[in-house]
């Protein structure tokens, strides 16, 4: 620590401090142009220059400057005021000055700058910026012209995403930022860049003159798409949610947000959404009253009773989900899941088994000072986006050392000095079991205080090594040093994803991570984590809430085979659309046909929503209140921006309706419930929504020990015989169903593909954009060909969120699926 | 006392020889307006489109808030008012709006007859402001 006086404050400061920052911490403004809280010191801009005792005759940039013991700082004087002047001037000899049509103005820092420094007239002259315009891509606006050359995009570009899309080039006055060869930016969209430009330089496309930033109305809330539980602020006007404002004092994303967070929520304000509910009457969908709605769903449950099956999607808040296990209870049926009924089972087996625990050990910001990273999927970027993103500043930063273990390549396998475990698709556990065995017999294991550990060295037997190395096409020595470095760095993560498209060998990935987890001794330890993260915004808390089948009762494969043979009366889902996302859709069509009443209640009229007898209206994230549980296991709180459209009400609202019409007690409001939820729920019972703040609030604290240390063991898998094998997974741009009705990602990808390698593609003859046909088992599907460098030679990948692909006609939960291409 | 009186009548009286006389035969005759006067507003008009680029801050600054503006992106990629609305009927003819426009795309006429028959009548859209 060090102590410093500014402006006449005395403040103590750690050793890391910059002046900034200590200014900061003494409640003293310095205005900033270049600097960024996430983003590395960098002192392009000069408007920090202050006064410093020790460093007399000239001024110091104090956003770069370390503060050191004893400093006298003073922030302003007539001189600090005179230099910041010129710096503004000299900035705005160039700028176009065209504030009236930037949709910067109003909460533009050369704007607000100029103005407290009275920059009214300029005494320097200089041809004014003509550039051409970036307004090639839908979603990403650049305009150079009123660039100040900051650096903040290409430095958050670099270091926070990791893409690295933008650079300075040319010289002098010339200077400017770029992309590769000047041209249109072609990137992942993340408008991390947007978030940071303190001028309008780079402006979201898709809200170009919608409105100026003091007329929106901001609502700090909970991204609805996947596990990271971004908090992002909602810019609402005219009851829409116009864009999704910057926001980095709450939550735990730090500002940042992908594609999906900052352009998806476009969803919300949709055409298509159901604004009435829907009965279907002589074969038509047909709109209907609430009150005619809510008697036949009523109706319908209270015949079916036990017979019914519940199934629901992940992205209900926890106290919806709550009164929906209340609802199953009203019912009388124990048949009750969510999110496909196996993805998750890595969670609630695996992990249940071998720790004794359904969630992830450690919160998100731990893995940044983690020394070595195991990633298990290179989908992970794609499906946690923004927690990939503290994987590359850990990376980046602080040194550490990636593993990925993929059957392809992908964002993760680029980030520097990252190692591709590269293998046969379906082979992840094989490799976790020789990390494990390897751990074992070079005695790097730590062992104490285990259940299992002779079991497992006997089991392991067949998992040496040079044999997985050998049927995993992985290079062994690579297995070995990355077990050696999990077991041996003082900080370690192991992170995992599951979701819909990951059924495969979903519970075996979980004890297989859980087993690696135990033996290099991360899991529980602090600092160190065993992450399995949910695809959906509310995957953990559906968890937490044991949204699951009772005992003896039905899962989701249960319900939909059973369903499938006439023997349940009624399937009640909510937010899934299962004919889309759900493995097997010859097995859903068949449940939904048999079964005599289907409820649906979802935003949009699905494909499954369109099958139902009736639909109910409900409402996204932005319209309720409410908490989601993110994969950390950090409970973070919605508010409702805006109204539902039409007679659209949330969840809570339809389940406390259904619950009171079905004679039970329904709690009175979100708060109720979360009380209600907390008393009941392992994990939640001492926490309040009070406790539930700005940054969230996670349950069982920032590390969970295991409760039990059971090492377990685990088949791997066999590869797949076949030249052709298609994968199956997530897109970075997508997210579940919901994001194919929101206009930025659907700008960005709008319809299915089928991914090619480099070498099959030039086999095959297949060019990019062409229509091709893969026929497998199931069926056959066909969509555009998309050839990129990703995929190894044999290994096909398609995106399961289009429904248009019938993707799964041959999708059945398979790790691949042997395939043969046709144009 | 008196004269007092006499000299106060005497200016009075004056005022009532012909050609003294301040009142306006209105509606036959109309005086002419101060330059500064605040009437009408009036949206200027270029060569192409109005003036105006629906920066937003006439509606921000308004005291009444009788101003309406939408803006939109034309086919050429600039900011133009889709809408532009007045409501004269809670306008309070202050003139801010004038003063805060940056591209001097507003003024105020010295049309001052404003009565109309129909409420709808005082809201002055776009087109009948360009006018």
């Amino acid at each position: 620590m060090v102590n410093l006086t500014i402006d006449g404050k005395e403040v103590t400061v750690s050793k890391t401090a910059t002046i900034y920052e200590a200014a900061k911490e003494a409640g003293v403004h310095i205005p900033v142009l270049c600097y960024a809280k996430k983003l590395l010191p960098y002192g392009a801009c000069r408007v920090c220059l202050v006064e410093v005792e020790q460093m007399k005759g000239r001024l110091i940039p104090s956003c770069t400057t370390p503060a050191t013991e004893g400093m006298v700082v003073t922030t302003m004087s007539d001189e600090i005021r005179k230099v910041r002047k010129t710096v503004l001037e000299f900035l705005l000899v160039n700028h176009v000055v065209d504030c009236p049509v930037c949709d910067k103005g109003g909460e533009c820092d050369l704007q607000d700058l100029s103005y407290d420094y009275e920059v009214v007239t300029n005494r320097f002259q200089g041809e004014k910026f003509d550039l051409p315009k970036d307004e090639v891509n839908p979603l990403i606006e650049r305009n150079m012209n009123r660039c100040v050359l900051c650096g903040k995009c290409v430095r958050v570009c670099d270091e926070v995403v990791g893409y690295g899309s933008y650079s300075f080039i040319n010289r002098g006055f010339e200077t400017k930022i770029a992309t590769a060869f000047d041209r249109g930016l072609n990137c992942e969209f993340c408008g991390q860049c947007v978030s940071m430009c303190p001028v309008g330089a780079i402006l979201p496309r898709p809200f170009k003159f919608k409105a100026r930033p003091w007329q929106l109305k901001e609502v700090n809330s909970v991204c609805g798409y996947c596990g990271n539980g971004c908090t992002v602020t909602l810019g609402t006007k005219d009851n829409e949610v116009q864009t999704i404002r910057f926001n980095d004092e709450t939550g735990v994303n730090d500002g940042n947000l992908c594609i999906r967070g900052r352009f998806g929520a476009s969803y919300v304000n949709s055409d298509q959404r159901l604004t009435s509910p829907l009965i279907r009457k002589d074969g038509e969908l047909v709109e209907a009253s609430w009150e005619e709605a809510l008697e036949k769903v009523t109706e319908g449950l209270r015949s079916a009773g036990s017979d019914t099956g519940i199934i629901t999607g992940a992205r209900l808040t926890n106290e919806e989900l709550f009164m929906l296990k209340n609802l199953a209870k009203a019912v009388g049926t124990g048949n009750l899941d969510h999110s496909g009924g196996e993805s998750y089972k890595g969670v609630t087996e695996g992990l249940q088994e071998t720790l004794g625990l359904q969630a992830s050990t450690a919160t998100f910001p731990q893995v940044e000072n983690a020394n070595a990273i195991l990633a298990i999927r290179t989908d992970f970027y794609e499906t946690h986006p923004v927690f990939g993103m503290v994987v590359n500043q850990a990376v980046k930063r602080n040194g550490a050392q990636l593993t990925v273990i993929g059957d392809k390549q992908g964002k993760l396998t680029r980030m520097p000095h990252a190692r591709t475990l590269q293998h046969k698709p379906g082979l992840e556990v094989n490799i976790l079991n020789a990390m494990c065995r390897f751990l074992l017999d070079e005695g790097l294991a730590k062992t104490e205080g285990l259940q299992g550990v002779e079991e497992l060295k006997t089991a392991l037997a067949a998992y040496s090594v040079d044999a997985v190395a050998a049927a995993t096409g992985v290079d062994a020595a690579a297995i070995q040093k990355t077990a050696t470095e999990l077991a041996t760095v003082e900080n370690a993560a192991i992170l995992l994803a599951y979701g819909l498209p990951y059924t495969a060998h979903s519970r075996e990935l979980g004890l297989a991570a859980a087993n690696l987890a135990l033996l290099t001794g991360i899991a529980g330890r602090s600092g160190s984590g065993l992450y399995l993260c949910g695809e959906k915004s509310n995957s953990q808390g559906a968890i937490d809430l044991q949204i699951l089948p009772a005992a003896g009762a039905l899962g989701v494969t249960g319900m939909l085979k059973s369903a499938g043979e006439g023997k349940l009366k009624a399937l009640y889902v909510t937010g899934e659309d299962m004919l889309v996302s759900y493995p097997d859709k010859g097995l859903i069509e068949k449940a939904i046909d048999k079964t005599p009443f289907v409820v649906v209640q979802d935003l949009f009229l699905s494909e499954t929503a369109s099958k139902a007898d009736v639909v109910l209206p409900a409402a996204s994230f932005a319209e309720k209140a409410g908490t989601f549980t993110n994969a950390e296991r950090r409970i973070q709180r919605l508010n409702p921006g805006i109204t539902s459209p039409g007679q659209a009400k949330t969840d809570f609202a339809i389940f406390q309706d259904l619950l009171t019409a079905l004679g039970a007690t329904a709690s009175t409001s979100e708060a109720a419930a979360f009380a209600e939820l907390a008393a009941v729920t392992p994990g939640y019972e001492m926490v309040s929504l009070d406790m539930v703040g700005d940054q969230g609030y996670v349950w069982g604290g920032e590390t969970l020990a295991p409760e039990v240390r059971n090492l377990v063991t685990v088949e791997g898998g066999k590869a797949l015989d076949s030249k052709f094998q298609l994968v199956v997974g997530s897109a970075l741009y997508h997210s579940g169903t919901t994001s194919l009705h929101a206009k930025g990602p659907m700008s960005v990808v709008s319809e299915p593909y089928i991914e090619f390698g480099r070498e099959d593609a030039a086999e095959l003859k297949v060019l990019d954009g062409e229509l091709v046909k893969l026929k497998a088992a199931g069926g056959e599907i066909s969509a555009k060909a998309k050839v990129d460098r990703r995929l190894p030679k044999g290994v096909l990948f398609a995106p399961y969120h289009f429904g248009s692909l019938n993707l799964n006609r041959i999708y059945s939960g398979q790790a691949a699926i042997a395939v043969e291409v046709s144009k | 006392m008196f004269k007092e009186f006499a000299k106060g009548l005497s200016i009075t009286l004056k005022h009532l020889l012909p050609g003294n006389s301040t009142t306006v035969d209105y509606p036959k005759v109309k005086l002419e307006m101060a330059p500064r006067f605040r009437g009408l507003h009036r949206l200027v008009p270029t060569q192409t489109r109005e003036k105006c680029v629906a920066c937003y801050l006439c509606p921000t600054v308004c005291p009444a808030k009788c101003i309406t503006v939408e803006s939109a992106e034309n086919e050429q990629g600039e900011k133009y008012p889709k809408v532009y609305e007045i409501d004269l009927l809670r306008c309070i003819f202050c003139g801010y709006c004038v003063e805060a426009c940056p591209v001097e795309a507003i003024e105020m006429s010295d049309a001052y007859e404003l009565a109309n028959y129909k409420r709808e009548d005082f809201y002055f859209n776009k087109e009948r402001l360009l006018k």
